[in-house]
C-alpha cells in the first residue's frame, strides 16, 4: 500500500482527567476533502488544532508524507488555516491580508504582486482589494480568510467551522464557492463543522465523531445509508426508532417483531442479537411509503396531521403502540394515494431498515 | 430603563444645572490663572486693572523657568517611554497569562494609583537616597515610571482583552513567528490603546509635584517644583503665566489624543 498523504496515528489528547480525544487514527489521500463532524465537545475541533499546531497531543503522531509534524513548530508547518471567528488583520487591506504569509515568507515583490491578484480572482474579491477589512460583509471577510490561507499553496487546508458565523443564505453561497475551490486548486481539506448538511454537500469523506472517538467515517451516502450505529442513524439525516425484538439472524439479515406484534424479515442488523433482545429499527422517514410494493414490510398507523413541505409532505403518525413516527412521502404520492387523517397501513423496504440494540 | 434620560422632565434641567455648577467649581480657578497670568496688577488683584503680555515675557527672559520646562518634557518623555515597554509587557501577562497570584500582580501593578503620592514620595525617597539616585534623572524617571504605570496598563490591557488571539494565531499559521505576529500584527491592532498610554504616562510625570519636590535637588527641577517654590518665595503673575503653559500643553495633548483616537477608528 502507497503512503497515506495525511496520517493521523492514535492521536490522544486529554486536559487533565477529561479526554478530549481518544487515539484517533484516520489516513486522508491527497485532494480529498474531508469533513469532521459531530456534536460540540466531541474532539472534532481539538483534533483539527493539533495537526494546525495549536494543541501539543497527549500521545499519538501526525504524519505528513511520510514525515511527522508534531515537532514543527506551527508558523513552519505551512498549512493554511481558516477559523471560525473573522481573523483579518484589521489594520491591513484586504491585498495587505493576502500578501502577509508571502511577505513573511520573504518572496519577491512581483511573486506576492502576482499571487495576491491570482488569489483575489479566486475568491472574486479582485475590486476589494484596497479596502480594510471592517468594510467587508461577514462573508467576504471569510472568502479572503480563504485567499489569505491558500496563498503560499499549502498542501493541507485546515477550516474550523468557517460558515457558522454567517446566515444560512450566504452560507450556502459561499460553499459552493469552497466547493468550486477545491476543485480548482485540488487542495487537501480538512474541513470541522457540527452542521450535517454542510458536511453532506461538501465533502468527499465525513468522519463522524462522538465523544472523542471517530463512530464512523464514510462518504455521505454511506453514513446515511448505511449507519454504523444508531448515534450516526440519529445524527444525520432524520430518522424514526421503532421498537422492536430480535428473534432470529441468519447471515447479515434479521427477523423481527414489532410492538404491535407484526413480523419482519429481510432487516440489516448492526451487530450481533440473540433471541429475545430488545432492539431499535431506524426507518428514514421518507423510505415509508403510501402504496404497496414487492417484498415490503407494512405498519398499521393512525395518521394525525399532514403539512405541506413543498416537493414533501410531513406526516405525523401514530402506531398502535403509540409511538409518534415522521413519515414525509413525496407531494405526488400524497395526490394519488389518499394520506387524510384516520387509520391506514403504510409500507417500508426491510432492507433499508436497520437494526441497533436498545 | 427605569431612569431614562429622556424622560426625566423637569430633573433633567435640575441636573444639567448640577453638572454646571461642579464643572465651573472644577474649572473656575484655572480659567482665573490663566486670566491673572494676562492681568496688569502685580499683586494678581481680580477682576485685573488692564491687560498684557509683560508676565509672559519675563518667564521667558528666566533661563531658570525655560531650564525647568526643557528638564520636565525630557523626564515625561523618558518615563512615557518606559512605563509603555513595561506596561506592554506587563499587559500580556495579564491578560494573555494563566499563572498563580495573576490577581495579586495586577493589583500590585495598579496600586501606585490608590496609594496616597506621599507616602509613595517618602519612601522612595528614603531608598533613593541610600542608592545616591537622589536628585538625579534617573531616580526622577524611575519614580514617575511607577507611578505612571497604571496609566500606561490600564488602556493597553484594555485594547489588548478586545483583541481577538485569534487573529494572532492565523497570523501564526500564515507563517510567522509569534514575536513577529506580535509585532506585525499584534501592537499595531492595539495601538490605539498603546498610544493612549503614551499620552497619559507623559501626563502623569509632566504635572507630577509631591515625588518631584523629593526628587528634586537645586540643580534639577521640574517645571511643577518650580512653580511650587516660586509661589513661596514670591508670589508673582509669573507663576500664572508658567501654569497656563503647563494647563495649555496638557490640553493640547488631550485634544490631540481624543483627535487621533477618532481618526485611528474610522
Amino acid at each position: 500500500m502507497t503512503q497515506p498523504f495525511l496520517s493521523i496515528r492514535k492521536l490522544r489528547k486529554a486536559f487533565g482527567a477529561f479526554t478530549a480525544v481518544h487515539d484517533v487514527t484516520l489516513d486522508i489521500p491527497k485532494g480529498e476533502f474531508l469533513t469532521f463532524l459531530g456534536p460540540s465537545g466531541s474532539g472534532k475541533s481539538t483534533t483539527l488544532y493539533a495537526i494546525a499546531g495549536f494543541q501539543d497531543p497527549t500521545s499519538g503522531d501526525v504524519l505528513l508524507q511520510a514525515k511527522s509534524l508534531l515537532s514543527v513548530p506551527s508558523h513552519k508547518r505551512n498549512i493554511g488555516m481558516v477559523f471560525q471567528r473573522y481573523t483579518l488583520f484589521p489594520h491591513l487591506s484586504v491585498a495587505e491580508n493576502v500578501a502577509f504569509p508571502l511577505r513573511v515568507r520573504r518572496r519577491p515583490e512581483a511573486e506576492v504582486k502576482r499571487k495576491v491578484a491570482d488569489m483575489l480572482s479566486l475568491v472574486r474579491l479582485e475590486s476589494f482589494a484596497e479596502r480594510l477589512p471592517a468594510a467587508l460583509s461577514g462573508g467576504q471577510q471569510q472568502r479572503v480568510a480563504l485567499a489569505r490561507a491558500l496563498a503560499y499553496d499549502p498542501p493541507i487546508l485546515l477550516m474550523d467551522e468557517p460558515l457558522s458565523a454567517l446566515d444560512k443564505k450566504l452560507r450556502e453561497e459561499i460553499q459552493a464557492e469552497i466547493r468550486r475551490i477545491h476543485r480548482e486548486t485540488g487542495v487537501t481539506i480538512l474541513y470541522v463543522t457540527h452542521d450535517q448538511e454542510e458536511a453532506l454537500h461538501l465533502s468527499d469523506r465525513i468522519a463522524l465523531f462522538r465523544d472523542g472517538r471517530i463512530e464512523q467515517i464514510g462518504t455521505g451516502e454511506d453514513l446515511y445509508l448505511r449507519p454504523a450505529t444508531d448515534f450516526v442513524a440519529g445524527f444525520i439525516g432524520n430518522s424514526n426508532f421503532l421498537v422492536a425484538e430480535h428473534l432470529e439472524t441468519v447471515g447479515s439479515t434479521s427477523t423481527i417483531r414489532l410492538a404491535d406484534g407484526a413480523l419482519v424479515s429481510g432487516i440489516n442488523a448492526n451487530g450481533s442479537f440473540v433471541h429475545g433482545q430488545k432492539a431499535r429499527l431506524m426507518i428514514r422517514p421518507e423510505a415509508f411509503r403510501l402504496e404497496r410494493a414487492p417484498n415490503n414490510a407494512e405498519l398499521s398507523v393512525e395518521i394525525v396531521d399532514i403539512a405541506f413541505y413543498g416537493e414533501r409532505r410531513r406526516i405525523v403518525a401514530r402506531t398502535s403502540a403509540g409511538q409518534e413516527i415522521d413519515i414525509r412521502p413525496t407531494s405526488s404520492a400524497v395526490a394519488t394515494h389518499d394520506a387524510s387523517p384516520g387509520q391506514r397501513q403504510v409500507f417500508f423496504d426491510p432492507g433499508g431498515a436497520f437494526l441497533f440494540p436498545a | 430603563m427605569l431612569l431614562d434620560y429622556d424622560r426625566l422632565g423637569w430633573l433633567k434641567a435640575a441636573l444639567l444645572a448640577f453638572t454646571a455648577l461642579v464643572a465651573a467649581f472644577l474649572l473656575l480657578p484655572v480659567v482665573f490663572i490663566v486670566l491673572l497670568s494676562f492681568g496688569s496688577s502685580r499683586w494678581l488683584a481680580f477682576p485685573p486693572p488692564g491687560w498684557t503680555l509683560k508676565w509672559y515675557q519675563e518667564l521667558f527672559a528666566d533661563p531658570s523657568w525655560i531650564e525647568a520646562a526643557l528638564t520636565s518634557a525630557r523626564i515625561a518623555t523618558m518615563t512615557a517611554i518606559l512605563a509603555v515597554a513595561i506596561g506592554l509587557l506587563a499587559s500580556f501577562a495579564l491578560v494573555r497569562g494563566q499563572f498563580r497570584g495573576r490577581e495579586v500582580l495586577r493589583g500590585l501593578l495598579l496600586t501606585p494609583m490608590v496609594l496616597p503620592v506621599v507616602v509613595f514620595a517618602i519612601a522612595i525617597y528614603a531608598f533613593f537616597l541610600r542608592l545616591g539616585l537622589g536628585g538625579t534623572t534617573v531616580g526622577f524617571v524611575v519614580a514617575h515610571t511607577v507611578l505612571a504605570l497604571p496609566f500606561a496598563i490600564i488602556p493597553t490591557a484594555t485594547a489588548l482583552e478586545g483583541f481577538d488571539k485569534s487573529i494572532e494565531d492565523a497570523a501564526i499559521v500564515c507563517g510567522a513567528s509569534p514575536l513577529q505576529a506580535k509585532l506585525r500584527i499584534t501592537l499595531p491592532s492595539i495601538r490605539i490603546g498603546i498610544f493612549s498610554a503614551a499620552i497619559f504616562s507623559f501626563l502623569a510625570s509632566w504635572d507630577e509635584v509631591v515625588v518631584a519636590i523629593f526628587m528634586a535637588s537645586p540643580t534639577l527641577q521640574t517645571l511643577p517644583v518650580k512653580i511650587w517654590g516660586s509661589l513661596r518665595s514670591d508670589l508673582t503673575p509669573v507663576i500664572a503665566a508658567a501654569s497656563s503653559l503647563l494647563v495649555a500643553l496638557t490640553l493640547a495633548l488631550m485634544i490631540v489624543t481624543a483627535l487621533l483616537r477618532r481618526k485611528l477608528q474610522t
